[in-house]
């Protein structure tokens, strides 16, 4: 017998519920989503119990949407709890953009709905591996997950989707306190019929240093909208992504940087990679506050094209009240160059072994971005991975 | 067997004949120069014997070692010995030169069912081969070309060579760019290679370089077709009067 959901017991949840029916998928004329169409999701979250065991230590598990394991096996001072009390449920949504359709959809279908304190000064090396299986196919999972890290505390973890699900739709907020130091490593890498629909928020006071970087690989629909919030001053924030997508994938990287405050440095490198008839999108805005002085904002997105049936659309935007500010943003769409095949080939380097070289060199000003030692390691895993399916 | 045999080679670019029935055959030990003014299609001859897309082959033949490379793409050329030292050689970007230079040499050890070599070892091998060539230990760290002065680049190029062990190697224009100390050390870097295992041709516009590497016979390319042949005075005569006089008499 299911126990008393949240999502029907939280009054947040219910009139999300309520905005979310009332208001269904984006509608076409909707700007943020003219890029990716919703034609249709399924909605249907699934009860996967909540029954937590140990495991392996530092790896929280998760299915459709339920923390399964590793609540009792964390590291040192690093706590999760279930989000029942309304307060911090309130706080919670407090960071959601007001009547964004995904904030609606997941609060008002939460599944697992889970707290992860790092206490101020809390010092961990080893990144807190997430790893959410989404469900299986016909089911939906909703995971909400606040993430509140202390001030000066150093935390990394690597947040990883899997599986069959036909939709997840986690929705996560990361408040950093100041001078907290985080790197964080998304991989989604979910089964190729799956739709991944995720909004994540960083709510970053000042002079935390946060160093997040998403790798769409998986999945049929992937959309990932990441709202960076730069609350304090002298706070260096890096947003990068990349996107790997073949056959009818459609893969979908969206920002908005949000510089409230002065001297802030932001920096997004976006690369993706879209054979067959692939299509990829980056939409990233910058936008920048009128107090937001001495603003250093930096974007580049690049895609490369290994068909010429793949498409990419990139829409930069920069929105700058402010009048002493140092941004930038660029965006180029491109194919391998047939000079740099034809060098390799020449040195007896097979076309297929050729081209994955020169994919890892498109992707290699990214992938430098990711500092923890862990963390890339996963990522290089995933992307050498999908390098080899593709020979 | 002859090493290279091409015979009646005719290729086009698009809807353009450039090499209009070419006949060269090289035996291994010999080193032969192709020489020819601008436009003359020495690049493209090139091209053709290394398989760069785009040069369409529309009569003749080219046999390494006796089997015809013409339906082999350039990797499979370069695993059967072919090996071509660019003009230009091409910067690579994000692309580590150790790791380039691994894939390049495992690549045709698999070929010749030999073991590839490990990181160590191969490390090792590089390093021996780059001193000869003054290819430093920071130019063998940087991405493929990037960053390299037009010497160090062709110095580069005859390290590739060195590692790779063609069979038949096409050196094109290798000395466009080189100053007279770079020019030695590439010509030595060359010259070490030549023996009676590999055939070699040397492409290029000046008699400049053949004074370093001294080949066996000279053939002068004009108008796609090769006009003269002769041994290594024919060099000396181009320096002396010019590509015209040979032209008009041919």
């Amino acid at each position: 017998m299911q126990p008393n959901l949240l999502r029907d017991t939280a009054n947040l949840c219910i009139q999300a519920r309520q905005a979310f029916d009332a208001n269904g998928l984006p509608a076409a004329k909707n700007e943020a989503w003219i890029y990716t169409r919703l034609q249709d999701v399924t909605v249907n979250p699934s009860f996967a119990g909540d029954e937590t065991s140990d495991n392996e230590s530092g790896v929280l598990t998760f299915a459709a949407g339920w923390l399964q394991s590793g609540a009792q096996n964390l590291p040192t001072s690093v706590t999760v709890s279930e989000m029942t009390d309304d307060s911090v449920l309130a706080e919670f949504a407090a960071h959601l953009p007001e009547d964004h359709f995904l904030g609606s959809l997941s609060l008002g279908h939460a599944t697992g709905a889970y707290l992860i304190e790092v206490p101020a000064n809390a010092k961990l090396d080893t990144p807190l591996q997430l790893v959410f299986n989404g469900g299986d196919e016909g089911e939906s999972s909703h995971p909400l997950l606040f993430i509140k890290v202390g001030a000066g505390a150093q935390f990394q973890m690597a947040e990883i989707h899997s599986g069959t699900a036909s939709l997840s739709a986690p929705v996560i907020v990361v408040e950093a306190g100041a001078g907290a130091v985080i790197d964080h490593v998304k991989l989604q890498a979910e089964d190729a019929t799956a739709t991944h629909l995720a909004l994540s928020i960083f709510a970053v006071a000042e002079k935390a240093d946060i160093n997040s970087f998403t790798a769409a690989i998986g999945s049929r629909l992937g959309r990932h909208e990441t709202h960076a919030h730069l609350n304090g001053e002298e706070i260096e924030m890096a947003l990068s992504s990349l996107y790997l997508g073949r056959d009818k994938q459609h893969q979908d990287i969206t920002t908005r940087m949000l510089h409230h405050m002065p001297n802030c440095t932001s920096n997004q490198i976006i690369r993706g990679v879209l054979d067959d008839t692939a299509k990829g999108v980056f939409q990233g805005k910058v936008l920048v506050a009128r107090d937001a002085q001495k603003t250093d904002g930096q974007q580049m997105s690049r895609a490369l094209l290994l068909s010429r049936q793949a498409e990419a659309d990139a829409k930069p935007e920069l929105e700058i009240y402010a009048d002493d500010v140092v941004c930038s943003h660029g965006a180029t769409v491109g194919e391998l160059d047939e000079t740099h095949l034809f060098y390799l080939k020449s040195r007896g380097i097979a076309e297929d072994d050729a081209k994955n070289m020169l994919i890892e060199a498109f992707l290699i000003d990214a992938l430098e971005q990711v500092r923890h030692d862990t963390l890339a390691e996963i990522l290089s895993h995933a992307v050498h991975g999908w390098m080899a399916e593709g020979a | 067997m002859n090493l290279l045999e091409i015979k009646n080679l005719k290729a086009k670019i698009g809807d353009t004949e450039i090499l209009h029935g070419i006949d060269l055959t090289i035996n291994r030990g010999e080193v032969h120069a192709i020489m020819g003014p601008n436009g003359s299609g020495k690049s493209t001859l090139s091209y053709v014997l290394s398989g760069r897309d785009g040069y369409e082959v529309t009569e003749g033949e080219i046999l390494l070692d006796g089997e015809s490379v013409l339906d082999m793409e350039a990797d499979e050329r370069a695993r059967a010995g072919m090996f071509l030292a660019f003009q230009y050689p091409v910067e690579l970007p994000g692309v580590g030169g150790m790791s380039f230079l691994r894939a390049a040499v495992n690549a045709r050890l698999r070929e010749k069912g030999e073991d590839e070599v490990d990181q160590l070892a191969f490390v090792k091998m590089v390093r021996a081969k780059a001193k000869d060539l003054g290819v430093g230990d920071e130019m063998l760290k940087r991405a493929v070309n990037v960053g390299f002065s037009g010497g160090e680049k062709k110095r580069y190029e005859i390290l590739q060579m060195a590692l790779l062990e063609p069979t038949m190697a096409v050196l094109d224009e290798t000395d466009s760019g080189l100053d007279v100390d770079a020019l030695r050390i590439v010509s030595e870097g060359v010259n070490a290679l030549r023996g009676d295992t590999r055939g070699m041709l040397v492409i290029t516009h000046y008699q400049r370089l053949l004074s370093h590497i001294v080949p066996d016979y000279v053939h002068i390319l004009a108008g796609g077709r090769i006009i003269k042949s002769g041994d290594k005075s024919l060099a000396l005569e181009v320096e002396n009067n010019g590509y015209a006089g040979i032209i008009d008499a041919a």
